[in-house]
């Protein structure tokens, strides 16, 4: 073979190799262009007050991940504030959107979720002058706080109601991952469910997966099978199937019932679901945004968003109120009350931890 | 350690789990026998659940949902087959570059049409089918002949892809092309139309198990797939690219899973992961030839034709 063929031949090689990449970063950009959505649409306003909200999952999830979307929607509107909002995919992926919003000048960043904490760190060791706030976060330095959300309050309070209304005296939880912050509201619902019967028996599945419907479905399935009657979850778009769980067996004729979490999801599957344990995730997002304009972030130390400033709390779902005994609808507020004036302990799992800085 | 009733539970749930599975890993066994890899499956099958969903949503069809489902899943198929047969690109790049496409395309298809934050749409759900008679045997009865639709399609698939592979002279010619297309092609078979063909086959049956998640479930939600495009891909191999095996080794991955719902749901202090795990170290060494002899396609994920150099 000939130079000039073998020059040709690499060429081609190259050429070949070239279109394999091409071709494949096409189709990456088609599939990411989505996650940068706010970022444009918000760029007309003149405000240079920046906050970013990453996700590890879909916004769409009316849960979770959707209630912080709401909280820099309404931190744009009421603090006229340029947002932006990305969900991550991979953890590879945290510490480079962290940083990219933290050098385009975010000042204000919430990572939403206990996923997200180590990333944090390490980003705010390099960007001193941003603050990020880890949702659920179990560490934290000068500049990333964790925004604890007492959710096990809001459970408790479930708990209170599901050992009330269970026939059954099984009641269940179906869980996402088994990290600490969700442990801690099932730790939450159990207490509450024991301490006004101490027969009920609290089953519990995690499915691996915070978005798994099917997985999420056979988990619930298979607890009422084993007899619970009222389920509960912490999952976040995974919960649709719990609900879709509880629908057929009440097709079937069972006396079955499911509770929300997270957000109010009352409206979710109104039929089926008797209350949700809430935490006004956009309410406690804009306080931290005030406090940050303000210039009074808490500083090396956690945020604490409970039953206190309203932010966790039990929801009855209007549609089935009906089905609430008088007695228990104000055994439901003396609980309430009984948690703000710490009157009631809820267990809590403690996992915070200080990084770096000084005390 | 479980009573018979539990028993009756965990095969039900069992075959619940397994019949997705074995569903895209039938279809992606047919792919993989013509020498393609189309580890881009899981964009069909995520493709398949919005378009079920949303078909389903708009007449108010199980049937045309899965019909629909399966249309969508075989037109990411053929997305994957053009750049593979077309371009003749990189099966495991291009795959991986489906895969991504269509998690974040269905995304946004969602978003665009129901809101940024979602809303949550709610479908026709599958029922069960009882077969009369058969349903009544003891035990075994409610397990097999109490299922959605799905898993009479699966009893189906089986039979007729095992006939299909072995029996028929289309199937010797699919085989012919995944072994040595080479040789395939001096007896006159054109390679990239069965291929296409193939991966077509792959995409419908993709689409489809996407469609049975969407209606199983009665919504759509982003990344409601789950990873089992890959987990199907596991399964192919565990069963040796045979459909009887593999709707075997579909059992199998689903059996554990159910296992480990209904040990947590017992109280049991057995680590679940375990048995999660399980599947995959048998796929492993399924994967390392000590169960017998059968090895993969001999042309498995090579380019055809081959590049120069």
């Amino acid at each position: 073979m000939n130079r000039a063929s073998e020059g040709g031949m690499i060429l081609i090689k190259v050429v070949n190799k070239f279109r394999i990449v091409v071709s494949a970063l096409l189709l990456c950009i088609a599939s990411c262009g989505d996650r940068n959505d706010e970022s444009t649409s918000s760029e007309s306003q003149s405000s240079d007050f920046r906050v970013a909200l990453l996700t590890s999952g879909p916004v769409s999830d009316a849960g979770w991940h959707g209630s912080a979307y709401e909280g820099i929607k309404l931190i744009e509107q009421t603090l006229d504030a340029k947002i932006s909002h990305q969900q991550t995919n991979t953890p590879a992926e945290f510490d480079e959107v962290l940083r990219a919003y933290a050098s385009s000048n975010y000042k204000l960043i919430f990572a939403h979720g206990f996923e997200y904490q180590d990333a944090a760190i390490r980003v705010g060791e390099q960007f001193p002058e941003v603050t990020i706030i880890v949702s659920s976060g179990g560490r934290f330095s000068d500049n990333v706080i964790p925004l604890i959300f007492e959710l096990e309050e809001g459970s408790y309070m479930a708990g209170v109601v599901a050992s009330r209304m269970t026939k059954t005296e099984t009641i269940g939880m179906v869980g996402g991952v088994a990290i600490p912050p969700a442990e801690a509201t099932f730790t939450g619902f159990e207490a509450g469910a024991l301490s006004v019967n101490p027969d009920v028996e609290v089953l519990v599945s995690w499915i691996g997966s915070w978005d798994d419907v099917a997985m999420a479905k056979e988990a619930a399935t298979t607890l009422i099978r084993r007899g619970a009657d009222v389920l509960i979850h912490n999952t976040d778009a995974a919960s649709f199937g719990v609900f879709q769980a509880v629908r057929e067996a009440r097709a079937l004729g069972e006396e079955v019932w499911a509770m929300g979490m997270n957000r109010n999801q009352n409206d979710v599957a109104p039929e089926v679901i008797l209350g949700s344990a809430i935490i006004r995730i956009p309410e406690a997002f804009l306080q931290l945004a005030i406090l940050w304009t303000e210039g009074k972030m808490p500083s090396g130390e956690a945020y604490y968003a409970g039953g206190q400033s309203g932010a966790a709390d039990y929801v009855v779902n209007p549609g089935l109120a009906g089905k609430y005994q008088p007695e228990l609808m104000a055994e439901i507020d003396s609980v309430r009350l009984g948690i703000i004036n710490g009157l009631i302990s809820v267990p809590r799992i403690g996992f915070l931890e200080r990084v770096g800085g000084s005390f | 350690m479980f009573e018979s009733f539990s028993i009756v539970l965990f095969l039900e749930a069992a075959i619940r789990l397994a019949v997705p599975l074995a569903v895209v890993a039938l279809g992606e066994s047919i792919t993989e026998r013509s020498g393609v890899l189309n580890i881009g499956i899981e964009g069909s099958i995520i493709a398949g659940a919005l378009c079920g969903a949303l078909a389903a949503m708009e007449w108010s069809s199980i049937l045309l949902g899965m019909v629909f489902g399966a249309i969508g899943g075989g037109l990411v198929a053929m997305v994957f087959a053009i750049f593979v047969l077309g371009l003749n690109s990189d099966q495991i790049i291009t795959g991986t570059a489906t895969t991504l496409a269509g998690l974040g395309f269905t995304g946004v298809i969602y978003q665009a049409r129901f809101g940024t934050t979602g809303s949550v749409i709610t479908l026709p759900v599958l029922k069960s089918l009882e077969v009369p008679f058969l349903r009544d045997i003891p035990i075994l009865g409610p397990i097999f002949f109490q299922q959605s639709i799905t898993v009479y399609f699966v009893y189906f698939l089986v039979p007729a892809l095992w006939y299909f592979l072995f029996k028929t002279s289309w199937g010797l010619e699919l085989r012919s092309v995944g072994e040595d297309p080479a040789v395939a092609e001096e007896a006159g078979i054109r390679v990239l139309f069965v291929r296409f063909l193939a991966i077509l086959f792959g995409g419908l049956s993709a689409g489809l198990a996407g469609a049975h998640l969407a209606l199983d479930s009665g919504t759509f939600i982003e990344n409601m797939s789950g990873g089992r495009g890959f987990i199907a891909i596991a399964v192919v191999v565990l069963g040796r690219w045979n459909p009887v095996p593999i709707v075997g080794a579909a059992m199998f991955f689903g059996a554990a899973s159910a296992l480990q719902f209904l040990l947590q749901s017992s109280g049991s202090n057995l680590p679940f992961p375990f048995f999660l795990m399980l599947p995959y170290v048998l796929t492993l060494i399924a994967l390392s030839g000590w169960f017998g002899r059968t090895k993969a396609p001999g042309s498995l994920a090579l380019p055809w034709p081959p590049k120069s150099g």
